[in-house]
């Protein structure tokens, strides 16, 4: 293994560590004891949490919001193709030609997504309010990943650099806003319990 | 904790300590500052004023979590926007936290993370009532509860008298001699709890319950002890009152022998006795506990009450309580009652779990200070009033009835408000 690859290899497993704590922390070493009665089931209201209740049929976060709904949406997805396709570099595989340009097309998209929301929080004055550095340093960051990520498919000299920049976005997971990477399951699965055992999830009526 | 901190102070931030556990670390940790939640919010929807976006609520107190709990937040506050517990945060926290949200809980059920903010907002509420800083109106209610027992401190006499005077009233209408409103009798199988607003400004609402017992042919009970039904402890954010509060109904419950607690229609207490109270007290309940709305569902639906909806033609309107519906699970029950027992039911628009406060919950109508803006939020309600065209508004909670009523008067909506259990009685085939 390179030096990169090392650099990388820290990054990661630091990031896991740390997530991993929060996660099995805030889930399951802290979990608090509910007495009351349930009147609903908690198991397919976490489906529900993380299904329905997500989409634009249901969420008006997202119905009254498409444009950031779907900037969103492709933002994060290509934030885990991301992560994935470093991990191949990782282990020296490089996707051929038409994958690479495919996957370098679908990354320039979403990183342009992740731009659009980086501009709507500056120009945006109730959203400036609302945010701090850490916002748009974790914005840029992941945004800035996505681009190399697509830079890289096509230029494989750039897998070092690379590695090394990814290593960094990792080791900034765990303290800035990019933990809602963990937080944001545990928080879902959370309400999931809240509204489950009250039997308001999975919600029935048909109309929003 | 640098030594400039007050003693209240310290004692907030150590309550904010004793609270970490998994679900309030899970929530502190999750906002994104998407801001989307700001369309989900009455407040900011009427005022469009920046401060009441609840993703703003949610790091008032998660800035402090910041900076005090994490590594972060106590080296490089600023770049996580960790805050102190200052003059400055302290003012916009009771101002904001306690003047703008009703914890409704909208924003949470569209909230693109799933932060459950009202959540939030209590913790941050008891941290401020560790400090003393609760609003006067409110924090006079939750002791009125705590001394005389019920939050309107009505004298345990005046009680007694409405009782026995409401008692007479209910012989003549039936024109039964035997029909009777029970008070403080062992072993019935019902103990019916009431809103201290109903034997104080609405006994009304009082006759119509008895009325329908009545006709079902109920084993029931009240108690002059221990009738509140409220817990208005739960929006100061003071568990140990709140227990308190509790623990005395659950005691009632156990000295008079019954095995089913009736709440009255009124939706924080039904959420407060219901769902919170087992919390609060750390066990569970040793008897069964039922909100009136599906007492009188089951009433009807099992054919012990007969019920003519041509008794009720003018159209009727519901509007949903937050903590009786989106939060409380209680959502279709009205709907089978009204379907029922009116000619003409328009739903609003948006209903149900998406429903839109009425403007009066978080304990809003108890803090005089708010009263402009409360009544400025109701706007929407209001409007969602006027759509239906509706002439009567039914709504199974006590406190949004004194909002709608207001709002009533406010915006000139020329309805009429009244309880699921009005409209029942009103139904009734004797």
């Amino acid at each position: 293994m390179s030096v990169f690859h090392w650099i990388f290899l820290i990054g990661f497993t630091t990031c896991f560590i740390a997530c991993l704590y929060h996660f099995i922390h805030t889930l399951f070493l802290t979990m608090p004891r509910q007495y009351a009665k349930a009147r609903g089931k908690v198991l397919p209201a976490v489906v529900y949490s993380f299904t329905k209740a997500m989409s634009p049929s249901r969420k008006e976060s997202a119905y009254l919001h498409l444009p950031t709904y779907f900037s969103g949406l492709a933002y994060h997805l290509g934030t885990f193709m991301s992560f994935f396709l470093v991990f191949l570099f990782f282990f020296n595989y490089h996707p051929s030609w038409p994958w690479s340009a495919i996957f370098s097309g679908i990354l320039a998209i979403s990183a342009l997504a992740g731009l659009s929301i980086l501009i709507k929080r500056i120009l945006k004055k109730d959203l400036r309010q609302l945010s701090n550095p850490d916002d748009y340093i974790s914005n840029l960051l992941v945004t800035l990943l996505q681009g190399f990520v697509a830079f890289t498919l096509l230029k494989h000299s750039l897998v070092p650099a690379l590695l090394v920049y990814a290593s960094a976005v990792m080791l900034y997971i765990p303290v800035g806003k990019l933990k809602h990477v963990v937080y944001f399951f545990s928080s879902r699965i959370y309400l999931a319990v809240f509204f489950g055992r009250r039997g308001v999830w999975p919600v029935k009526e048909d109309k929003p | 904790m640098s030594d400039d901190l007050t003693i209240s102070r310290q004692k907030a931030l150590k309550a904010l300590a004793e609270h970490l556990d998994g679900r309030l670390l899970s929530n502190l940790n999750s906002c994104v500052h998407c801001g989307l939640c700001g369309e989900s919010c009455q407040y900011y929807l009427t005022t469009r004023d920046p401060r009441f976006i609840p993703g703003r609520k949610v790091d008032l107190i998660s800035g402090l979590y910041k900076r005090y709990h994490t590594v972060t937040g106590r080296l490089i506050p600023r770049l996580v926007g960790a805050r102190d517990l200052d003059d400055e945060t302290v003012r916009e926290m009771v101002d904001v936290l306690f003047g703008a949200c009703t914890m409704c809980g909208r924003c949470t059920a569209h909230c693109s993370i799933g932060i459950d903010i009202p959540f939030l907002v209590r913790t941050a509420r008891t941290l401020l009532s560790e400090m003393d800083l609760v609003p006067k109106g409110l924090r006079s209610t939750v002791d009125a509860a705590i001394q005389s027992g019920n939050n309107m401190a009505i004298p345990h006499n005046e009680f007694v008298d409405t009782i026995l005077w409401l008692e007479e009233d209910l012989k003549m209408e039936v024109n039964d001699e035997s029909a009777t409103i029970p008070l403080d009798q062992p072993g019935k199988r019902i103990m019916y709890t009431l809103n201290p607003r109903e034997p104080k400004f609405f006994p009304l609402s009082i006759s119509v319950m008895a009325k329908v017992f009545y006709a079902a042919g109920e084993d029931w009970t009240l108690s002059s002890n221990m009738y509140d039904v409220t817990n208005y402890a739960f929006y100061t954010g003071e568990d140990r009152l709140a227990a308190e509060l509790t623990k005395r109904l659950v005691t009632e419950m156990q000295a008079l022998g019954s095995t089913m607690l009736v709440l009255a229609e009124c939706g924080h207490g039904s959420r407060s006795i219901r769902w919170e109270g087992p919390e609060w007290i750390e066990r569970p309940y040793p008897f069964e506990v039922k909100t009136a709305v599906e007492l009188l569902a089951d009433y009807i639906r099992s054919g012990r009450i007969r019920v003519d909806p041509s008794k009720n033609k003018l159209p009727v309107t519901l509007h949903d309580p937050c903590n009786l519906v989106r939060l409380g699970g209680v959502i279709e029950e009205q709907r089978y009652i009204l379907s029922h027992t009116v000619s003409n039911f328009i739903e609003m628009t948006p209903n149900r779990t998406n429903n839109y406060c009425c403007g009066g919950g978080g304990g809003q109508l108890s803090m005089s200070e708010y009263n402009d803006r409360r009544l400025t939020i109701g706007k929407l309600k209001a409007d969602q009033i006027q759509r239906t065209g509706a002439k009567i508004v039914a709504t199974p909670c006590h406190n949004c009835i004194d909002q709608i009523m207001g709002l009533n008067q406010h915006y000139g909506l020329g309805v009429e408000v009244k309880t699921l259990g009005e409209i029942v009685a009103d139904a009734l085939v004797l």
